[in-house]
């Protein structure tokens, strides 16, 4: 489903993106950790480009991209690679202007074209869903952040992606509204959505992550199943991380 | 006030405002709207640093901004038919107003979408929003929010300034004021009419900018 090959991303002189080998099959769930800084959100970012790479190759789905410094890229593939992800960020980034059902309904409307009432159908369905039935006419100021957030999810799932993004989705979030977020995040994986997950949860990496990928500096330092790479990590420099993530919790 | 007073007041109402509704307001929404429609343009070019188009907006907005908008009236009623470009008083007034309205206005715009959140930009495309989807559906109504107060502002500014046209020949509510002021010799009385009249133009505007502004906060706490 994800295939990388050789990523390379730079910001000016920062080397961000450091030559990045990552695949991923059809309905499995990778969790990428690693310390503030090491290139986790700009990986992601990469994979619906958001930041086009200098170098190297991404496959996802049937779209097939190489990257060639300055090279403009196809629009329209770029356009078709989006819809086929769709990506939840950490500060939710609702539209505010829009109730929970219209940011919901905006993209099939404006992107998929579909006609208003399929639209509506369709986001009452993923309200549900994501346990928002009954808040469909809130604006985004009236939820709370786990709230705003499973809307996020519900928006990200309404152009049906075949993978899904998740930027430290719970980690705006006050301690006790994280686990309705990781609990929809975990129905989803059930259901074998293809999901990218960057975040701190340990126990749901553990729980729900097929694969684990520990990131630092720009390069993949572990990769594997989580009993391996969490609780066995081949380098120092793994478990320091980790010892210092699991001491927090 | 004796009678005579009060008569020529009464006389000059109806001719005043209709001269207000006429030419004074009529003026004042159509260079509105067009310079709106300029303002967005330049903003957007500036936003996005549209190569060539952007140095000619830099250079549009500082030529406009620096210079007095009664000579911008008169180079382009008196001064352009000397290169054969004639135009009628009150398409003449319309461009000058648009042209002053696009400049000013463009900041606003410009200032009102740069106060979006990135955020939102990429929540658009993460959907697959094209940039054109993304500025109409996502960022523009929630620039026009944060830009109503200065934009109601700009337009009641305009609606003043529209009395300036009268240097150029337009009727508009001031021009019918001093005309009236020729024949009957009472300048205070007459001024202070048309002074009335504006005002109370802009404490309607100023009414509907209230109204206009809590409608559009319904989705915001702030
Ligand atoms: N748009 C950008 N411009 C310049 N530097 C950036 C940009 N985005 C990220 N960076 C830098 O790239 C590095 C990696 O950032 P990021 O991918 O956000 O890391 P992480 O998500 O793992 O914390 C950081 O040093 C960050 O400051
Ligand atoms: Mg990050």
């Amino acid at each position: 489903m994800i295939e990388i090959r050789n990523l390379h991303k730079s910001f000016g002189s920062l080397q961000v993106l450091n030559g990045i080998d990552l695949s991923l099959e059809k309905g499995k769930v990778l969790v990428i950790i690693g310390p503030s800084g090491s290139g986790k959100t700009t990986l992601l970012r990469c994979l619906n480009l958001l930041e086009t790479p200098d170098a190297g190759s991404l496959q996802l789905g049937e779209t097939t991209l190489e990257f060639n410094g300055r090279r403009k890229m196809d629009k329209q593939k770029v356009l078709k690679l989006r819809q086929s992800t769709g990506m939840v960020f950490q500060s939710y980034n609702l539209f505010p202007h829009k109730t929970a059902l219209e940011n919901v309904m905006e993209a099939q409307i404006v992107v998929q074209k579909r006609d208003k009432e399929a639209a509506r159908k369709r986001s009452l369905e993923l309200l549900a869903k994501v346990g928002l039935s009954g808040k469909e006419d809130a604006y985004p100021h009236q939820l709370s952040g786990g709230q705003q957030q499973r809307v996020g999810i519900a928006r990200a799932l309404a152009t049906d992606p075949e993978v899904m993004l998740f930027d430290e989705p719970t980690s705006a979030l006050d301690p006790e509204l994280v686990g309705e977020v990781l609990k929809v995040m975990k129905e989803l994986a059930a259901e074998g959505m293809t999901m990218v997950v960057v975040t701190h949860e340990m126990k749901f990496a553990a729980e729900a992550a097929d694969k684990v990928v520990l990131m630092d500096g720009g390069v993949i330092l572990e990769q594997g199943p989580p009993q391996k790479v969490l609780q066995n990590p081949s380098s120092e420099r793994a478990s320091q991380f980790l010892n210092v993530l699991t001491s927090k919790e | 006030m004796d009678d005579r007073k009060i008569q020529i007041v009464i006389d000059s109402l109806w001719p005043m405002i209709k001269a207000a509704l006429q030419y004074t307001i009529t003026l004042a929404l159509i260079s509105f709207v067009l310079g709106l429609i300029l303002a967005v343009l330049v903003a957007l070019v500036r936003v996005w640093k549209i190569p060539v188009l952007n140095q000619i907006a830099i250079f549009y907005v500082w030529v406009i901004r620096g210079t007095p908008l009664l000579v911008q009236l008169f180079i382009i009623f008196f001064g352009l038919p000397s290169v054969g470009i004639e135009f009628d008083p009150f398409p003449a007034a319309v461009i000058a107003f648009t042209l002053n309205m696009g400049a000013y206005n463009s900041e606003i715009v410009r200032a009102a979408i740069q106060s979006i959140s990135n955020g939102q930009w990429e929540a658009a495309y993460s959907l697959g929003m094209t940039r054109g989807q993304a500025l109409w559906r996502v960022i523009l109504p929630q620039a026009a929010r944060v830009s109503v107060p200065p934009l109601s502002n700009s337009f009641i500014s305009l609606v003043k300034d529209t009395s300036l046209a009268y240097t150029i020949t337009v009727v508009e509510l001031f021009q019918v004021a001093k005309q009236i002021t020729a024949t009957t010799y009472e300048p205070l009385l007459l001024y202070t009419e048309a002074a009335v009249i504006y005002l109370a133009i802009c404490t309607i505007l100023n009414a509907l900018q209230s109204v206009m502004e809590k409608r559009l906060s319904r989705f915001s706490a702030q």
